[in-house]
């Protein structure tokens, strides 16, 4: 991974059209800017992974399909 | 073509039928192709249906029409997700939601933050995160489907 170090108000550019800015520090904490085109997808990867992994879990259901079925049926 | 899948052998499948997801879905970004299978035996299309990879018999997940259980469901995604999706409009997407069903089939939920949109003039599909902040990836749906009506004790 490349590693860069970056003061406050300092930015990265990702290509040519996303831009990462520091905006403040305080503590553990950093918040983070992001400047990129609406069609980029923006997670935060907690997110990105929970719906990986409820995906996951939604193909190894051990269910039936016919059980599946009958709670929709009712 | 012929198409093995998951839950309903090997089906003959029209070329039509292809759904095409550019960006794959979360977890399975590799797998592009897709079908939505669902029971014909039923008078009307039914709620649940699957939707089942061209290329790997096994990747199927249960999908069904949000508004069953969240009749003021109402997404929010950036139009520019959707521009991959080809034109549209109201009348041609269509909005599923997976289905998580384990083993305690009482705690089986639905991923109300990150939907299936399928533009059907098209043919694209694509798994979007949609802005809502109180929709939840794990909203339980079980009460809801079972609840109040007889055939509760079947389950």
């Amino acid at each position: 991974m490349l590693a860069l170090s970056r003061r406050i108000n300092e930015s990265i550019m990702l290509g040519n059209d996303i831009e990462i800015s520091i905006l403040e520090i305080k503590g553990e904490q950093v918040k983070i800017g992001i400047k990129a085109p609406n069609s980029v997808p923006v997670y935060r990867k907690e997110i990105f992974l929970q719906i990986q992994e409820e995906n996951k879990k939604a193909v190894a259901s051990e269910q039936t399909k016919e059980s599946i079925e009958q709670l929709f049926k009712l | 073509m012929l198409v093995k899948t998951r839950y309903f052998g090997e089906v003959d499948l029209d070329d039509d039928k292809v759904i095409t997801f550019d960006s794959g879905i979360f977890g399975f970004e590799e797998y592009k192709r897709y079908a939505l299978l669902f029971n014909s035996d039923a008078e009307n299309r039914p709620t649940i249906s699957w939707l089942q990879s061209i290329d790997e018999e096994s990747l199927a997940l249960p999908v069904m029409i949000p508004t069953v259980v969240m009749p003021e469901y109402n997404p929010i995604v950036e139009d520019e997700l959707l521009k991959n999706l080809g034109e549209y409009d109201d009348n041609t997407l269509s909005v599923l939601v997976t289905v998580t069903v384990p083993k305690e089939i009482e705690n089986m939920t639905v991923n109300l933050k990150a939907p299936i949109v399928i533009n059907t003039a098209t043919m694209k599909g694509s798994q979007v995160v949609v802005e809502n902040a109180d929709y939840e990836i794990k909203f339980p749906v079980f009460e809801i489907l079972t609840g109040g009506k007889k055939g509760k004790e079947e389950i």
